[in-house]
This record gives structure tokens, sequence and C-alpha cells, in this order.
């Protein structure tokens, strides 16, 4: 498995970066260069490149805001949905120096420098793709991962209070990169808003606390929020998006403040992980994984433990997750019209959840 | 009338050659020292031959869905010669002359079915008489209204070329090139009489009217024409397929190699002018791309790449070969990437037939005209081949039409007929047709032979890559398609792959009297209704009838009865062909099927060889056949050892029923040497086979009591062969649940065959050098369960009310051993099916 993303600037064919994961070797500049021309060329001919497909993968060419064009080459028997993936790295894009800089382009080699700062989120994002890189990896990119879990009702009040005395408005823990409580105005951001909020907590590497300057691409995307994400325990983040103030020493102490008393609380709902569910729920046990999906909420939980106690199945966790994933991608995604909202049209669906199983014969 | 008359006289072998000469009216066979078919003058100067004559209108009207070469008066006349010929006897040449005449007598027919084809839309122009238009060429109807005309390719017709630049804006968009001009000021104008016309409009005060008829896309587009083309194809066509965004572009990575190309290195393209195609002006891209990827990119070569050029998706596909590379590129509202990603394939393979490699296909001097022709019968017969049946969208690009031969699974003792028919083609025995064996050399072996039955595959004795490549010819050629639109009385094509012969009629009239063999044994008549039974396996056409509601219509109304016998009478309404008869008084113009054999008793007692029937002539097939056939078996190999003493009457009969059973023994032929004329053969007795069974025994292969199997598909994709219910099933259905059914199950289809084609992969090269998707090559089966929607159901007479959802499962399956075959189903919900043990069922239906 291999995927290839490329960053040019559209006009002037500048390359901004190129990303990859897996086996395959880095990417030449002439190379870059030649694929740029591709586009350049039969769109000088009134003909636009949708998409092209070579064996086990797909080439594609994709402009966004008129000024940047996003290459994607994925290879390798792995399924995944390259144009969703190049949407998602755009969306990372405008994330970290807002739309505005990003249509204009003026400033091209402030512009990389900038874009430096989402290399770990890009990085992130690509290894998620590998199913091998088991706590990271990730079934669907265009939903949010949750673990359902009891304590998120009392969580929500602490993050609620968070929120309030550091003044802002959303607040969401995270464990192992899964959403698992917000604040009650969490939901008035956009699902890929989340997502990348999301991303920038994984994404964080064990630094205790630290603050990013974000463009919310639908709530500002030209006006920067101050997303201040904190290390509660290991693997547990709880992230908030406020002004310029308080100064991050005074967060430091606010978090003290706020959650020294839910420690215990953050540790119990962090059992349910890798489970995903509540144990109080109980699964066949034929079931090897489970996805469920909430279509208009774009949340979705899933788990390739559902049952405590069985060292003996000879399938490994990996293989489930990439089973589930695969089904999935090649599969369900076509069969439910559901699954493939375009942007924006997310609202006035259903709340019924969609559920797919992996189940052993 | 005069055919009937011509066959009697045909039928008596006495008649001499001159008689036939004289009473023809074409001198041409009159002194001619050998026979020339009747399709000679068709032959190409490259020695290739396609030759298609369509039946009179008259017949047609009885039977729109006749199949190709249904009742076909020219195969049945000649089919005496069959052994007792060779093509240069004297019969051969009075079956020339008869044939002549009587292609003669149907030509008249053709000219009234044109007009009634014709679109009758008009459009009618005015144009100012002030207007005088700058024409270049001095021309005086570019001078007059300004649009240029061209002529049809029937040297009458005009049709409009292009417009002047000024007169655009009067004509466009209601004119198009490619219009017919039909009349000016109401006069009809030709290119014959356009000079004398014109000089009468002038004169006329008022201003000119120009009448066009419109020529709606498709609809001018005649697939028989195409084929017989041999020049390039007429500009409207070209237009046609540009507007379409049609194209073919072959291309050498390496000019070095082709110094003398100036085209930048394109060898071939079409649609031309090169400037104005699309794939032309973005080649660079395609080649580049095909360069990049495996070189720099680590991947394949690019397999497809959907364009979007003026609001149109175009799937372009790439075919590589060697440093060159073939492009082709077709619409993706008419063929799906799915569909274009195997037309390219076929479409290789066909080039590969016709010409040994691509290399040779595109470099061959002086092929242009032809590539150009086939190309755009590729084009037309993959947008436009399904214009009889709009209702079906995507016709020739249905699931079965892509992926293979599509076959039907025969009873056994039709599918015996057909396969020793074809055997015996095959084994062209030349010591049938002359005496003179020993300086008698064959031209050609046969290394196989294939027979189709409108678009199906009966049989083929292809090797599988052959007849992949075969059936890409057809297909591509619209050849499959034709039999749809026209009735087909004769069609002969001969194309010699790789080389040039010109055609061999002996070989043609072989394979013809293959046909007319099976014609004979009356395979047509029987195919006709065992294509209209739906038995083989039984598909329920009538879905809503499985609904609650659903089965209170049915038996209120109870017309489905048939369907619950286990044979089904097959209808054979056909109107009977007219037996062969030795003298003009027995023919018997009212027989029937069901009495034609009694019939042909009567009549049989008082021919020329009625010592060989003695006695009622079922005797022979149900009471003694196998005793006799035991017994003589020792003496067929040697027959002239037949002891002396045998009696004689006992041995005529001996020697009558040893002719029928092995027709093809050489020693009994010698000894029948002097009647050679003798029209009792075998198909004699195959006929009556043929014809007695009028019963189907109707197969199910789903579990339950009811039959909920709605429709199917076995692929075998190393022979390139499928099994499926017949094409016209959904029209034999009429019910838009059904057709709702089998459009989803289409598209299902066509998921599950791309997901199962990694398994397949898999198994095939234990080593793929390509990366695979571990997940993926496990899947060996997969089902997808859908719920008809409420209006369809409202469709069929089943209200929102009393409806419980109708659901009903697609599965695919795979099977791998021994060679993968996939399996792919269609079934209502209410009971569940085991796809091994269908496929079981499936693979020994007889």
């Amino acid at each position: 498995m291999s995927v290839i993303v490329i960053a040019i600037a559209s006009e002037s064919g500048v390359p901004i970066f190129s990303k990859k994961a897996g086996n395959n070797e880095n990417i030449q500049f002439s190379t870059i260069a030649s694929l740029h021309g591709i586009n350049m060329f039969t769109k000088c001919h009134n003909l636009q490149m949708i998409n092209t497909l070579v064996d086990n993968g797909t080439i594609l060419w994709k402009e966004y805001c008129k000024s940047v064009t996003l290459i994607g080459i994925a290879t390798g028997g792995l399924e995944c949905d390259l144009e969703l993936l190049l949407s998602c790295i755009h969306d990372v894009m405008v994330f970290c120096i807002g739309k505005k800089e990003l249509e204009n382009l003026k400033n091209l080699d402030q512009i990389k420098r900038d874009l430096r700062q989402c290399y770990p989120i890009l990085d992130y994002l690509l290894e998620s793709l590998d199913p091998n890189l088991v706590p990271r990896s990730t079934i669907v990119l265009d939903f949010i991962q949750s673990i359902l879990c009891p304590q998120a009702q009392q969580l929500q009040q602490v993050l609620d209070n968070y929120a309030q005395s550091v003044t802002g408005r959303w607040a969401c823990l995270t464990i192992h990169g899964h959403l698992v409580a917000t604040s009650s105005d969490f939901c008035e951001l956009d699902p890929r808003e989340t997502r990348l909020l999301l991303l920038l907590a994984a994404a964080q590497d064990g630094a205790p606390l630290r603050d990013t300057l974000v463009y919310l691409q639908h709530m500002s995307p030209n006006v920067a929020f101050r997303a201040v994400t904190c290390k509660l325990l290991a693997d547990v983040y709880v992230l908030v998006i406020c002004g310029a103030t308080p100064a991050l020493s005074q967060i430091d102490e606010l978090v003290l403040q706020v959650w020294e008393g839910y420690a215990q609380v953050i540790k119990e709902a962090k059992l349910v992980y890798p489970r995903n569910f509540p144990l109080s729920v109980n699964f066949d046990t034929a079931l090897l994984g489970l996805l469920v999906i909430n279509v208009s909420k774009r949340r979705c939980v899933f788990s390739r433990h559902l049952h405590s106690n069985q060292k003996s199945r000879a399938m490994s966790g990996v293989h489930r997750i990439d089973i589930l994933r695969t089904f999935y991608v090649t599969t369900a995604k076509d069969l439910a019209p559901e699954l493939k909202l375009a942007e924006g049209d997310e609202k006035g669906n259903s709340d019924k959840p969609i559920i797919y199983g992996a189940e052993s014969q | 009338m005069n055919n009937y008359k011509n066959k009697i006289n045909y039928e008596s072998p006495c008649d001499s050659d001159n008689d036939w000469t004289n009473s023809s009216d074409d001198s041409k066979y009159s002194d001619t020292e050998s026979s020339v078919p009747e399709w000679d003058s068709d032959i190409g100067e490259d020695g290739e031959l396609v030759y298609i004559k369509t039946k009179t209108h008259s017949e047609i009207k009885n039977d729109t869905k006749a199949p190709l070469l249904e009742s076909c008066e020219t195969f049945k006349l000649r089919s005496d010669f069959k052994r007792s010929s060779t093509r240069r006897s004297t019969k051969g040449r009075i079956f020339k002359a008869l044939k002549n005449r009587k292609f003669k007598v149907k030509d008249n027919g053709n000219d009234k079915r044109k007009d009634l084809e014709d679109n009758n839309k008009f459009i009618i122009i005015q144009v100012s008489k002030n207007m005088i238009f700058s024409s270049e060429k001095n021309c005086q109807i570019e001078k007059l209204f300004g649009i240029s005309l061209d002529t049809h390719a029937d040297g009458k017709t005009l049709v409009v070329a292009d417009f002047l630049p000024e007169a655009k804006a009067i004509y466009t968009p209601k004119v198009k090139s490619g219009f017919y001009l039909q009349k000016i000021n109401g006069i009809d104008v030709t290119s014959y009489n356009i000079n004398n016309v014109l000089p009468r409009v002038i004169e006329d005060v008022e201003n000119p009217k120009l009448t066009f008829q419109v020529v709606s896309e498709g609809f001018n587009i005649d697939l028989e024409k195409l084929l017989k083309l041999k020049n390039a194809p007429d500009n409207s066509l070209t237009q046609l397929l540009k507007d379409s965004m049609c194209s073919a572009l072959y291309m050498c990575g390496n000019e070095s190699d082709y110094p003398s190309n100036d085209d930048k290195g394109v060898l071939y393209c079409f649609p031309r002018p090169f400037n104005q195609n699309f794939l032309y002006n973005t080649r660079g891209a395609y080649l580049t791309l095909n360069h990049l990827a495996p070189k720099s990119l680590g991947t394949s070569e690019p397999v497809i790449s959907t364009v979007l050029h003026k609001n149109q998706l175009i799937n372009i596909t790439y075919a590589p070969n060697c440093n060159d590379l073939l492009l082709v590129a077709i619409p993706n509202d008419k063929i799906d990437v799915f569909a274009s990603k195997r037309i390219i394939n076929d479409i290789v393979k066909v080039l590969e037939l016709l010409y040994g490699s691509l290399k040779t296909c595109f470099t061959k001097p002086n092929n242009v005209d032809k590539l150009d022709s086939l190309f755009s019968r590729i084009f037309v017969s993959l947008l436009f081949g399904s214009k009889n049946k709009d209702k079906i969208d995507h016709i020739n690009a249905t699931f079965e039409d892509i992926l293979a031969a599509r076959t039907v699974s025969l009873p056994l003792e039709v599918k015996i007929q057909v396969d020793d028919a074809i055997t015996e083609l095959e084994a062209a025995d030349y010591r049938e047709w002359t005496d003179d064996v020993d300086n008698f050399q064959r031209l050609y072996t046969v290394i196989g032979a294939c027979l189709y039955y409108s678009g199906h595959l009966l049989t083929s004795h292809l090797q599988d890559e052959d007849l992949k490549e075969i059936n890409a010819y057809l297909k591509l050629n619209g050849i499959l398609n034709l039999g749809n639109d026209k009735d087909i009385e004769r069609l002969v094509i001969w194309k010699e792959a790789v080389g040039v012969t010109p055609p061999s009629p002996f070989y043609v009239e072989e394979c013809e009297s293959c046909l007319d063999l099976l014609f004979d044994v009356g395979l047509n008549k029987y195919l006709l209704s065992w294509f209209s039974s739906n038995t083989q396996p039984q598909v329920e056409t009538s879905p809503q009838y499985l609904t609650k509601h659903g089965r209170k219509i049915r038996d209120n109304t109870s017309t489905k009865q048939d369907y619950k016998s286990p044979t089904l009478k097959l209808r054979k309404s056909q109107p009977v062909m007219k037996r062969r008869h030795n003298s003009s008084d027995q023919i018997n113009a009212g027989s029937t099927s069901e009495n034609s054999i009694n019939n042909y008793h009567s009549t049989s007692q008082h021919n020329l060889y009625a010592q060989w029937y003695n006695g009622p002539q079922k005797q022979y097939r149900h009471s003694s056949l196998d005793v006799s056939y035991s017994e003589d078996s020792g003496s067929l190999k040697s027959n002239s050892e037949i002891s002396e003493d045998r009696i004689a009457g006992r041995r005529a009969d001996r020697e009558q029923k040893n002719r029928r059973e092995s027709s093809g023994s050489d020693s009994d032929w010698e000894k029948q040497e002097g009647s050679r004329s003798s029209n009792i053969d075998v198909s004699d007795l195959r006929k009556s086979l043929l014809d007695e069974l009028d019963h189907a025994t109707v197969h199910r292969i789903t579990a339950g009591e009811e039959n909920v199997l709605f429709h199917f598909i076995q692929l075998e994709s190393e022979k390139g062969v499928l099994i499926a219910p017949v094409r016209n099933i959904e029209a034999q259905a009429n019910s838009p649940l059904y057709s709702h059914i089998v459009k989803t199950f289409r598209t299902a289809c066509k998921k599950i065959h791309e997901l199962l084609q990694h398994s397949i992969m898999f198994k095939k090269s234990h080593a793929p050098s390509n990366p695979i998707n571990k997940i993926l090559v496990a899947v060996k089966e997969y089902g997808m369960l859908f719920e008809a929607p409420a209006a369809i159901l409202n469709q069929c007479g089943i209200s929102k009310k009393n409806c419980e959802p109708f659901h009903f499962w697609v599965v695919g399956r795979v099977f791998s051993e021994p060679e993968p075959r996939e399996l792919y189903l269609c079934y209502h919900e209410s009971v569940p099916q085991d796809i091994t043990e269908i496929a079981y069922l499936l693979s020994y239906l007889e």
C-alpha cells in the first residue's frame, strides 16, 4: 500500500509539499513537474482530467480555491477514497493557514514555511490509513470516531465548566484520538472542523500543553481561533477553543482546578477503549468487529474488541479492522447513498444509525 | 410465385444446365465456365467480402422478432447439393443462375422500406433574396443560400456540409450540418436536378424557401451499409461521431521509428481532421502519463482516464503496445467505466485478429480507410446499436454482453444435433465432394466453427482465445445486433486474418450448407419457440406474483397455470417452411409442423426411393433403431464384405439405415454413388427428431415451492462464455417490476464482478506483481438485499396499503476449481437459497 500526495501552486507550478505513506520511494521533482504539466496542458484544451485508474490504484488531480492543486496517487490494494483524502488534506491546509492565504498564495515561501506546522497532522492522517499502525488506524476519513461511554454525561458538565473558565465555548475530551465527550455547544462546529480538531489533539505527540492558531473552515475561515490542547493523562487530551486570553500559564492552572477531581471518571472512561462500546452492551460471540455510524451527526463508533476474553481467536485485530474498513470503503459506501453526502447538506437527515458488522462464519 | 416455379424446376435433377442459362436474364452466367456466387461482385480488391442481403419487406411484417436467417428460401433450395456436388459442377451453375433471379425479384422491396424508415421531421428556412453570400469557390448554391452541400453516399440526396460564416446565423441552431436538403420552393431537389432547379429559383420573385430534413442522431445510421463500406465513412457520420466525443488514436512512442510520418508520431487518428479531434489535441497528456506512471510513480500503466470536456464525461482507455499507445475515447453516458475497460480489450483483440498485431494494423500502408470504417462501426454499434430498444438504456453495455459470449443451455438432443452439424462442417471430408480424390487438395483446414442464434452463441468448436476474438469481432462490428433491426436473408463475411486471399465460394457454400442442414432439421423453428419458452432454467418473470397481494391477483385471473406444469408445450406458431419435395405434385402448401412428418411419409411412398421407406417412419426411430444400430455397427466398417447371400429386401433396408446413421461413412457413399441426387439423408431423420421436441422440460434451480429466481448469470471468463436467460427476457416479461429488478441486478453484478476479480487474479498468479489487497482476495461470495420502490410496485397493480416490502437478493459467488466460474443470482427473499446447490443444478442442466 502506498499513498502519495503532492501539493502544487496551480499557477506558478511551484511544489508546496509532497507527502507519502507506505513503502514507495520518494517522488522526484521532475515527476512532480510532469504531473502538474499534464494537468495544465489538458486545462489549456478545455479538458479536465477527473480520474485515472491504474491496476489496483488511482491517480487524481484536484484543484482547490483555484490556487492549489493536489495530486494524489494511491496504489497497492489499499482501499481508500483518494478524493476524500485530498479534500481532507485541503481542509488541513485551510485549518492551519486560513482560506485567504491559501487563495492568494502571495508569498509562497512564507506559506510553505507556515504549512510546515500542519505536517504532523498530515502525516498522522496518512499513517492512519495503514491498518498496521493499530492505535492510530482509522476506518473512515469523513466521520468523527467516538467512544460510547456512560461517563460522557458527567464529563460534559466538566467540559462546559472548563470552557467557561477559559472564556471559550467549544471544548471536547479525546481518548486515543476518539471523541468521548463534548461541551454542550460543541455541536455548533461543522463535523469536518471537529475532525480536524481531533487530529490536532492526536498529532500532539505527548506535549502537555500547547496552543495553536486554527482557522475553522466554516465558522471563520479567515480569522484564527486559538485551540488549546492539554494532556490530562496518557492518551487523554482536553481541547478548548478560545480567544487570545487567558495566557497559556493561566490555563495550565485552570486545567488543574477544573479537572483535578475527575481523574477517576476519566480513568473509568478510558477503560472502555479499545472496546469503544460500554460494557453494558453485549454482542454475539460471532461478531468480530462492528462499525456504527450516525449519519446526521457524522459520528461513528467502531470496535474490534467486542469480547473481553477471546485471546484464542486466530484473527488479529489488525486484520479485523482491515476487513471492516475494506468492506466499508468498497461496498457499504456505494450502497448507502446517505454516506456520500456532499459537504454542507448533512443536516436534515434521519438520526437512524447505520450499523456494519463483520461476522465470522 | 416466380420463386416457386424456380424451385420446382430446380428440384428436377434431370434438367440440363442449358435450360437454365438460356432462361436466365443475366447472360453473365451463360458462358462462364464456373458458377459465380451472388456475392462475387461484392468482393473487395483486397479479397475481403461482406455481403448482406436483407429480406423483403412483406416478410418482415409478420414476425418482428424473427431471428437471423429465419426461413431462408435460398438455403432450403440448395440443400440437395450439399454432398453431391462440387461447386464447379453444372448444378452449381444452375443454382447460381437461380439465385441470381431470385435476388432480382426481391430487390424491389428494398426501396419502399427505406421510405418508411425515414424521419419525417422537416425544417423550412427562408433565405432573403437580397442576400448574396461571398463564395470562394464561386458556387451558385453557396452564393444564394450560404451553405455548401455534399452528396450523400447514395449519390442522390444532398447533405448540408457547412455554412458560410455570414449565413450561419440564419440556419443555426435549427439546421445542422448533416441534414438533408429536401426541397427548394417546394420542388424536390437531388444532386441530379439541382442545377436545373437553381435558375428557376433565381428567376422566382419570392424569397427561396429551403426545406431540410432532420437527420436525428443514430436514426440515419445504417449498420448494414457500414459493414459493406469499403471507403471511408461519409462526412455526416464522421461529424456525428465527432460530436459524440468518440475517438481513436494510435501514436508511436519513438518517432524515429517512422521517419516518413510527419504527424508528430500520430500514426492513426479518427475522426479527422486532426486539429478538431480532442484526443489528438491532448494526446501529450496521455502519452506522458502512460510513460510516467510505471517509471516514476511505481504504478502500473494507466488503464482508463475519465475526463470532462465540453460538459461531457469521457472515458479514455489506454492500450499500450511496446512503445506505442492506442487510445480510445467513448462518452461516459453511453458506456460506463466498467464497460469501457473491457471494450478496449475487445478492440485490441479484434485488431490483432485482423492484422496480427497493433503495430502492423496501424502501419500497414493504405489501411486508413478500412480502419476508419472499422472504428466507425465500433463506435456506432456501441453508441447507437440499440436504436430499436430505446427503452432499455445501456443495452450494448449490459453486464452480460460485455463480459463474454452469451450462451444458453439447450436440451441435450438439440445440442447433439447442432454439434453434429458443426463437426461435419469442420471435418470437411472432401472425398464426398469430388471423385478425383487424389488430385484434390484442401485449400483450408477448418480450425473451428461456432454457431450463433439471434445473438446467442449456441455452440463453439473454437479454442477459447479464438472464440473470444471472434465474439469481439462480431459484437463490435454490430453483426450480432444486425438481426434486431432487419431480417437478414443472407450474410457472408470473408476476412482473412493477417494476409489476403479471395473468398473461396467452396467454403462459403460449405458453411451455408451446414446452416442449411440445421434449418432442415428444424432448428430455427425449435429455437424460436425455445427462446420464448423460458425453461432452462425457468426464471420468474412476474415478480409481482410473489407478494401476497399479487398472489391474490394471480389466483383470480389464474393465467399462470403454465408455470406449474413440469413440462411446457412449445408454441410453434411459425408457419412451417415448406418441405422439399421430389416432384411438383407433392407440394402440400398448407402443411403444419405437426403433420409434416406424416405428409412426408405419404409422399415419399411414391417417390423414386420409395423402397427405402418401407413401413412407417416411426418404426425406424422407436422400435427398430436401437437394435439395428448395434447390429449394423459391425458391418459398418466393412461394408464391402457384406455377404451376398443376404436377401435383397433386407439388405436395401439395412443400407438405408446405415446411411442414415452414419452419413459420413465413405464405403457407404461409394455404394450409392450412382444415386447422388438422393435427398434422403440424415437430415430427414434429424428433422423429425427436432420436430418431435415440442415439449420442453421446465427446470427450476431454486429451492422452495415457488420459483423465486428472477435472473442469473454464469460466467466462465476463461472460456469467454456465459449462460444467462435469453436476451429478450425482459420484453417477454413485460413488467416494470421485472425490468427494475433486472436493472438493479446488472448494476450490482458489475460491482460484485469487480470485487471477485481480486480473488480470481490472486489464484491465477501465485506471485502477484502488483501489490494486492489482502482482504479482497478472500472474498468468495457477495450478497446484497434490495427493496423495490413503492412506485414500481404500484405500476404492477400492487397498492401501498396491502403490500409488504418487496425484497430481493443479488448474490455473486466465485467457484475457483477447476477454472474460475462466477455465478450471479437474483431471487426473491422469501425462500433462502444455497448458491452452491444452485450452481450444481445449473451445471447439470442438459
